[in-house]
């Protein structure tokens, strides 16, 4: 009985895990550009296309939901410069809703051409 | 399995606990004025989600996705001059629309890539003060700003707000679409446009 108890005990563990990492995770290297809070909830950031057009850095991040279930994402890119240093006041935080297994692209473009790097701050909800 | 001398244990455990965290010192009071009801400074950039009305958070998406827009064209190549025209509203709600376009306004500044001519609506202030400073006698003749001296925008900004709702009781939904021209003033040419559009629904 003990045992069957703990089988499923670690089976609900190994689902919720599932739950919270997508099976094909945020690449490293779109990982070091994201910022995220709390659980995936099996979304990740595909890709990352960071561009400078007529000295403006703009960028197109692909957000991935693997699982069937519909996911709510808010997210917001930060600007830095070559220092590190945030430019501008900071975007507004957006809220995107992510059909089950779908992509969805989301885009920014820097406020000066100052920017240099990017942070995309999200979190993800399950409802 | 527990005997009573373990839950003794336990128990004068618990309370030493309990005298432990009553006897720690209290956190100090924040610089704040505050009275019944409770009162916060919140995220000025978080999503408002109050109402389907008209919001925050739109507005701030409108500006963000027209800067944007507008800086990643390059239409602003040599720092051009620009002004703001009309900008309507045909939703039924009442909406402050110079404050998209001064919120559009005041990134574009900010990004140094273009330079502001006085709107029409802002042009009698300017009038005024030319007039105080050449017609008052009251200044030194050589530090007035002369009369005719003002550069003209080379293109015009012209917006419009729509919103369409839908109402069945239980859900309501209603769908902005904010569109925004750059016209060349000589050519009367849309030189750039673009528009965003935001769904907002509500169920009671």
């Amino acid at each position: 009985m003990k045992s069957l108890l703990l089988a499923a005990t670690l089976g609900c563990m190994t689902c919720l895990a599932h739950a919270a990492q997508p099976a094909n995770p945020t690449p490293p290297a779109v990982a070091a550009k994201v910022a995220l809070r709390g659980e995936p909830y099996g979304v990740r950031v595909a890709e990352m296309r960071i561009v400078r057009k007529n000295d403006i850095l703009t960028v197109q991040a692909d957000l991935e939901n693997t699982v069937r279930a519909n996911r709510t994402v808010f997210y917001r890119f930060r600007w830095l410069d070559d220092m590190g240093n945030q430019v501008g006041d900071g975007e507004s935080w957006k809220q995107m809703g992510l059909y089950g297994l779908q992509l969805q692209t989301v885009k920014s473009v820097a406020p000066n051409s100052s920017a240099t790097d990017l942070k995309l701050e999200m979190n993800v909800e399950q409802k | 399995m527990l005997t009573r001398s373990h839950l003794l244990v336990m128990l004068l455990a618990l309370s030493s606990g309990l005298t432990a965290c009553s006897s720690s010192t209290p956190p100090v009071a924040s610089p704040v004025l505050r009275f019944d009801r409770e009162v916060n400074y919140g995220d000025d950039k978080a999503v408002e989600l109050v109402t389907n009305e008209f919001g925050s958070t739109d507005l701030q998406m409108i500006a963000e996705k027209m800067t944007g827009s507008l800086l990643e064209t390059g239409i602003f190549q040599g720092r051009p001059t620009v002004t703001i025209s009309t900008v309507k509203n045909k939703t039924s709600e009442y909406i402050d629309t110079t404050n998209i376009m001064n919120s559009i306004q005041t990134t574009l500044v900010k990004s140094g890539k273009v330079r502001f001519t006085r709107s029409i609506n802002e042009m009698q202030a300017g009038v005024d003060e030319l007039q105080r400073q050449n017609q008052s006698g009251l200044y030194k003749q050589h530090s007035t700003a002369k009369i005719g001296k003002m550069t003209a925008a080379k293109y015009s900004l012209e917006g419009e707000l729509t919103s369409i709702v839908k109402d069945n009781g239980s859900t309501k939904d209603v769908f902005y679409k904010f569109t925004l021209k750059m016209f060349d003033v000589e050519e009367g040419t849309i030189e750039w446009q673009d528009e965003k559009q935001i769904r907002k629904t509500s169920k009671r």
